[in-house]
């Protein structure tokens, strides 16, 4: 799964740590999402496509090898 | 409900944890026994219900302490424990519960008698202690990995 949240943070000039704070997650978890190190859950990406006033189709794309 | 406890817990677990390991190290090796812990036991689950024998409280003591806070050690909340740390959590423990089960397989086949039950003694254990280093180890990297880009 691909996601923008890196660029959505450039856009809205926040740090990881102010993201975190706001979605009441570890400045980790931004960090490893933003390297697509890991997939958050359905409440989270709600969550994030919340703080940035995006759809989360906007900020998510499925990708081909997310398809088996 | 994810049955943890809370985060400051792990500091106190942390204080009782790290002594007991090292004074239970000392006692084994040692074979440290203070007389006034030695105590009369009835062996009342035996086979034979009325057999006493002489035992030392000492080990029993820091086995409870080591069992107890480590678990508390093991189990207590991250500062912020979300659901990334809760996936990292799980296969911290997964990772842990192999290698402990790995160590006593190999244990089974080249140790014998004596040799298996002293094995078996930290066997007890070492799966909470694989699973504190293992989680914690991989917390700490990602701390220092994820540095923090505008």
């Amino acid at each position: 799964m691909r996601n923008n949240i890196k660029v959505e943070r450039a856009k809205n000039d926040m740090t990881q740590a102010k993201l975190a704070e706001l979605a009441e997650v570890s400045r980790q978890t931004i960090n490893a999402m933003e390297l697509s190190k890991y997939v958050p859950s359905t409440v989270l990406a709600l969550k994030l496509a919340k703080i940035f006033g995006r759809d989360v189709q906007e900020l998510f794309e499925l990708e081909k090898i997310d398809w088996k | 409900m994810n049955y943890l406890f809370p985060h400051q817990y792990k500091k106190i677990g942390l204080m009782v944890l790290i002594p007991s390991i090292i004074f239970g190290i000392v006692v084994i090796i040692t074979d440290f026994a203070p007389e006034f812990l030695d105590v009369k036991i009835e062996f009342v689950l035996s086979a034979n219900p009325f057999a006493t024998s002489n035992n030392n409280l000492l080990n029993e003591i820091l086995g409870i302490l080591v069992i107890l806070s480590g678990v508390v050690v093991a189990f207590s909340k991250e500062k912020v424990e979300d659901e990334f740390i809760g996936k990292i959590r799980l296969e911290s423990l997964v990772w842990s519960v192999y290698v402990n089960y790995a160590l006593l397989f190999l244990a089974m086949v080249i140790l014998y008698d004596f040799d298996f039950l002293f094995f078996m003694m930290f066997n007890m254990f070492t799966l909470l202690i694989f699973f504190i280093v293992r989680f914690n180890w991989q917390i700490s990297k990602l701390k220092k990995t994820s540095f923090d880009e505008k």
